[in-house]
């Protein structure tokens, strides 16, 4: 079935997934596929020795760009949820306590969730009305009772808030306690530095900004953080009759075939994003500016996160004070050929602190490709659409 | 058919093969003659892939490889076929 609507699409859902992406990634894609057929790591021939090669490169690539000192703590995963689950479900037992931010995704809330059925203290510290949580906060609840660990996002995926990350190390380490952060939404959009983020456990989407395909994600772990695996299988190496996982990385984390095309995709627009990311990362920050003041200007919206003259990720939220943001999403992609997302993006904590959670919200996703035009045409497309029902 | 002497050479194993692959690109960069082929049955902690060396080169390819904190799982001298 097809639907009617206007031939030319303006795609502002980057906070979902990147799209178009740059040049590189479909080509190494291809190559993946007919060019490196042999399986990594199982083989010394020169066909699995040359996939071998392409993935040990594509680790220190990335490795190299999120500033990871050594590439054999940056894992290959399915994606930001696994990597995520991996992270809380190998770490976190039953009797232990978590502390976590109230504007965390449902990929960290809903295993926080089960993992309190299965007996573990979680305690939501609230984030202030731009989205973000004061460290200060934090260090109370953590200073409460012995912790685990503190789970927080990098960035967030309803209003682009960054969150206080280092700050946040260095209270989880005063206490004893690890930190975890969810930066599906801060990869590629903003300066990771891993080293001086001192983050335990980082996860990021590969999809997202790093503007590669999907299917793929990455984790950090530091030296000293060491879940239990949640996948047991072949590696390819250690030694094979050994009955349990082997205890060295990346091998321990990455049981199976691993998804070449993805990582190699992934590899190939980390390498766009290594020559251009400062360009682009200026483009992005101008182009939210532009949307966030030109919602104001329109009169009606409540923009949700931080003013604009704050340094964010390219996400901006709004609700409008007659108008439901799915029949606005509707409108906009069939009337006007703009993709964008209404509802509550998989974050029920984040619009329950937003107070957002009975309306969800609009919103929009600037990234690789996004033009002033594109813009443009949003807030043109949301005035007239405010004014047809007034 | 005549005969070919049997070549003798020495195998280094890791522990991982990213492991095995960061010591090939470091000896490659070297200039060691480093020739990756699948680690020999009965080396203990082998990955899939192990590091084919001269016999010459071999003590100083693991002194490189120790300052570059690149631990070698296993060593043996391999018969060529």
């Amino acid at each position: 079935m097809s639907c009617s609507g206007p031939a030319r699409l303006i795609y502002l859902d980057h906070g979902a997934t990147s799209w178009p992406k740059p040049p590189g990634v479909a080509e190494a894609m291809a190559r993946a596929v007919t060019g490196l057929g042999g399986n990594p790591g199982r083989g010394a021939y020169r066909l699995a020795l040359d996939t071998s090669r392409a993935i040990h490169a594509a680790r220190r690539g990335v490795a190299a760009f999120l500033g990871v000192p050594d590439a054999k703590d940056l894992l290959f995963q399915p994606g930001c949820t696994q990597a995520m689950n991996l992270v809380l479900f190998g770490l976190i037992r039953p009797g232990d306590r978590v502390v976590a931010c109230s504007m965390e995704h449902n990929a960290v809330a809903r295993p926080l969730n089960m993992l309190a059925e299965r007996g573990v203290d979680v305690v939501v510290v609230d984030a202030d009305e731009a989205g973000v949580v004061d460290p200060g906060d934090v260090e109370t609840a953590v200073a409460a009772a012995p912790t685990r660990a503190v789970v927080c996002q990098h960035a967030g995926n309803v209003t682009g808030a960054i969150q206080p990350v280092a700050d946040l190390a260095d209270v989880a380490h005063a206490h004893g306690a690890l930190l975890l952060v969810d930066g599906a939404q801060a990869g590629g959009h903003l300066e990771v530095g891993l080293a001086s983020l001192r983050a335990d456990a980082w996860a990021c989407s590969g999809h997202k900004g790093l503007l590669g395909p999907q299917g793929i994600g990455i984790l950090y772990l530091s030296p000293r953080c060491e879940p239990d695996e949640l996948v047991a299988g072949g590696t390819g190496s250690g030694a094979s009759e050994e009955p349990l996982q082997p205890r060295q990385r990346p091998d321990r984390y990455e049981a199976g075939t691993p998804n070449v095309p993805g990582i190699l995709g992934l590899a190939a627009a980390v390498s766009w994003l290594s020559e251009h990311s400062a360009e682009q990362r200026t483009d992005e920050r101008s182009l939210v500016r532009r949307l966030h003041e030109g919602l104001l200007e329109l009169g009606g919206f409540r923009v949700l996160g931080p003013s604009p003259d704050t340094l964010r990720v390219p996400v901006v939220s709004v609700v409008h004070e007659r108008l439901h943001a799915d029949r606005l999403a509707f409108a906009l992609d069939r009337r006007f050929g703009i993709a964008v997302r209404a509802g509550l993006h998989c974050a029920p904590w984040a619009h329950r602190t937003l107070g957002t959670l009975e309306t969800g919200a609009l919103r929009f996703g600037i990234g690789y490709g996004t033009a002033a035009s594109d813009v443009d045409a949003a807030l043109v497309a949301l005035r007239q659409l405010s004014k047809e029902r007034p | 058919m005549s005969v070919r002497p049997a070549r003798i050479f020495r195998v280094l194993a890791f522990e991982s093969t990213h492991a095995a692959l960061d010591a090939e690109a470091l000896l490659d960069d070297l200039g060691f003659d480093v020739v990756p082929v699948p680690a020999p049955a009965g080396l203990t902690a082998n990955c899939g892939i192990a590091l084919r060396l001269e016999p010459d080169d071999a003590g100083r390819a693991i002194t490189y490889l120790a300052r570059a904190g690149i631990a070698v799982a296993a060593i043996a001298d391999v018969e060529d076929v």
